[in-house]
């Protein structure tokens, strides 16, 4: 069983603070985290390589500094770990990421064939749950979004039946393998790496791949150059002044709530004011 | 033990005294687990903010070399003696400061003590983080195999263990090496802030002439109202280190909340013009172990060496403990290289390391200082009574009002006696050299 793992390395949300000038996120001195959803990801692969015996391989595009959430997933329990990384494929938008996502991953299934594919489904900076579908377009397989449980998988028969969230409910799906899984957190429950996971992670260093080698991504469709998303105009909305305040301390309750249905009918909200005026409830 | 990995010194916590210990035994050829409980080493650690690299320097000669994050060398520094509402102050500014080879520099722990673990990794130290140990493992006869964490599969064997596991020393405890919780007397409570502010800012309210220079003041008196215990004020490159320490016993008898305290003195009008328009960059506090020479935990076990916070290695005098703790590293870790080359690893043969413990100034040091703490502890008050004296002294002294300078020094001799009497000034005098003294 050899399961694909794409990861994000992600500012991580609970340090991130907004510039009020620029209205940008100041990222400098935010610690990065591997995208939450991508660990319970890897954590799905893990525990199907517990089961099924097989390898797991985690692989993320970004800067040097993402080599650091690939080791950790190398402490969580991943065999191999790949980096792409190139000034070439930076400003990327989701569909440049998820060409080169793609063509990586069809490069390492050319000696190893995976029987599954798991992203997050979304990542926390961009929300855009865009590059998991796009890849799986690419590679022509089965996708299925939202995925909270894997019901039963048979290596043997490459058949699995997953759970996917609907917002009606839960819709249960049989698909062949190899497919593509976005998944929620629900999928796996993170365990604590085991110590000599750590100790295997201390001294692993992940294979670095560039634009050109060991395979060659087609330059028109990467980086700034193979994306299509303009930003024609970043801003930050005005603040919202804060609202009339009425005390009820002062007017009494009777009265304000008056007033505020008088200001409702003023502003179109209600039509007309309850012909009676609401007792004051607590003198009933 | 069925160990899920083997070495050949296990050090506990990646602070100065761990590293220290595990630079030193792994230059020495040794194989070195370092096992820190925080997600990155300094992440759980913090000091006011003044480092020797004196100490550095003995684990790292050409740390200079390798780029140490420090903030500014410390050219300037000194006492302020704090009062309601004014303050006198002593400083010192040298620029034999700058020549010096072995000065002193601030620092933040979360950057300086990431780069020492870096330096120690280099050397060959293998860095387990966010691993807690739990427990050291020992045989029948008590002595030391290895130790458990709360990992699974984390059971790690070595036949010595250096114990910097700080002043929460739990693992000291539990090897019956220190006894039990500290009692409040003896332990401060420091709380800081790191607040930004722009480079040149700090310059021109410091009178520092570039980013080569920098300020400590170590602030007595109202700070801390009038109690034993010290504020402080450290210039970093971008930043202010700005904190206040007290024994826990004086907040928990005056029902004082640090962070009050430390509120309090950043709005005293003498500080507040320093620190005007800076943002809180980050907060924190930190226990520090101050109970001397006297009651310091053993050092050693069979199979185990005790260094740092966890071995109380701290001069609240000359606020010094990182420079102490990483030449107790250092020395550990020399005793462990040679318990190697003679495979003794005994309490009995371990002793060596008190011993050149002994004849260096972390233990002389602590030795001399030992009735300090006692000297405050029988004098809470003398702080306050004396920084008042000074202030309103100045205020006479520096004040013009037509008043012949006879009875101008009367009053102020009589603004002492008013405080305490010669008897109590002459007894507060000789309890501070004997604290002093040793």
């Amino acid at each position: 069983m050899h399961t694909i793992v794409a990861i994000k390395q992600v500012p991580d949300t609970t340090h991130v603070r907004i510039d009020p000038e620029t209205g940008t996120l100041i990222r400098e001195g935010v610690p990065a985290v591997i995208n939450p959803y991508d660990r319970h990801a890897l954590e799905m692969a893990i525990r199907l390589k517990e089961r099924f015996g097989g390898t797991v391989t985690v692989l993320t595009m970004g800067p040097p500094k993402a080599a650091e959430a690939l080791v950790e997933c190398v402490e969580q329990g991943a065999d191999r770990a790949i980096l792409l990384s190139d000034r070439k494929f930076g400003g990327a938008d989701t569909l440049a990421t998820a060409y080169v996502i793609a063509h990586a991953i069809a490069a390492i299934q050319v000696e190893d064939p995976a029987d599954l594919l798991l992203f997050g489904k979304q990542a926390i900076d961009g929300d855009t749950a865009q590059v998991g579908p796009g890849v799986a377009t690419r590679l022509a397989v089965p996708l299925i979004t939202y995925a909270m449980r894997i019901e039963s998988l048979d290596p043997a028969t490459r058949t699995a039946i997953i759970h996917r969230r609907i917002e009606q409910g839960i819709e249960v799906l049989e698909t062949t393998l190899p497919a593509l899984l976005t998944v929620e957190k629900e999928i796996a429950t993170i365990a604590r790496a085991p110590l000599p996971n750590l100790v295997r992670a201390a001294h692993y260093r992940p294979e670095t791949w560039d634009a050109t080698t060991p395979v060659p991504f087609d330059p028109a469709r990467i980086g700034i150059k193979g994306s299509a998303t303009i930003v024609s105009k970043a801003f930050t909305p005005p603040r919202k002044e804060p609202g009339e305040r009425m005390s009820v301390a002062e007017s009494g309750l009777t009265r304000v709530v008056g007033q505020a249905l008088q200001r409702l009918v003023t502003a179109g909200v209600l039509s007309s004011a309850p012909a009676t005026a609401p007792r004051d409830e607590s003198n009933a | 033990m069925t160990p899920n990995h083997r070495c050949d010194a296990i050090v506990v916590g990646a602070g100065p005294a761990g590293v220290a210990a595990a630079i030193t035994m792994a230059k020495g050829g040794l194989k070195v687990c370092l096992i820190e409980r925080g997600r990155l080493p300094g992440a759980k650690n913090l000091f006011g903010g003044v480092l020797y690299p004196h100490a550095l320097a003995e684990v790292i000669p050409d740390y200079a070399e390798r780029h140490p994050p420090f903030e500014r060398p410390v050219t300037e520094q000194g006492y302020w003696l704090l009062s309601p509402d004014s303050v006198v102050r002593i400083m010192h500014k040298s620029v034999h400061y700058k020549t010096a080879p072995t000065g002193a520099y601030t620092a933040l722990r979360a950057r300086f003590d990431a780069w020492f673990a870096e330096q120690a990794v280099q050397a060959g130290v293998l860095l387990i983080t966010k691993t807690t140990v739990t427990e050291v493992v020992r045989d029948a006869r008590g002595r030391a195999l290895g130790v458990a964490t709360d990992r699974p599969e984390g059971l790690v064997q070595a036949p010595i263990l250096v114990i910097a596991e700080g002043v929460n020393n739990l693992l000291t405890q539990s090897l019956g090496l220190a006894k039990g919780d500290l009692p409040p007397r003896y332990v401060a409570l420091s709380v800081k802030e790191v607040l930004a502010l722009p480079a040149a800012e700090i310059e021109a309210r410091f009178g520092l002439a570039g980013a080569d220079e920098g300020v400590a003041i170590d602030i007595f008196g109202d700070a801390t109202l009038g109690l034993p215990g010290t504020a402080f004020i450290y210039t970093d490159a971008k930043a202010i280190s700005i904190g206040v320490g007290l024994l826990l016993e004086e907040l928990i008898v005056h029902n004082l909340k640090p962070y009050e305290i430390l509120a309090r003195f950043k709005a005293h009008p003498v500080v507040r013009p320093y620190l005007a328009g800076a943002t809180v960059l980050e907060y924190g506090a930190h226990l520090i172990p101050e109970q001397g020479y006297d009651r310091m935990p053993d050092l050693v076990g069979d199979g185990v060496l005790i260094a740092g916070d966890a071995a109380a290695m701290v001069d609240a005098v000359h606020r010094e403990g990182s420079n102490l703790a990483m030449t107790a590293g250092r020395m550990a870790g020399e005793t462990a290289l040679e318990a190697h080359r003679r495979g003794d690893f005994s309490a009995a043969f371990l002793r060596a390391y008190r011993t050149k413990l002994e004849e260096s100034f972390v233990l002389k040091d602590l030795k001399q200082y030992r009735r300090m703490t006692d000297f405050l502890d029988s004098t809470p008050h003398v702080i306050g009574t004396y920084v008042d004296f000074m202030n309103e002294a100045a205020l006479r002294y520096f004040t013009a009002q037509g008043m012949p300078k006879r009875e101008m020094e009367g009053e102020i001799l009589g603004l002492l006696r008013g405080r305490r009497s010669f008897f109590g000034i002459a007894h507060d005098m000789m309890k501070l050299l004997r604290g002093l003294r040793g």
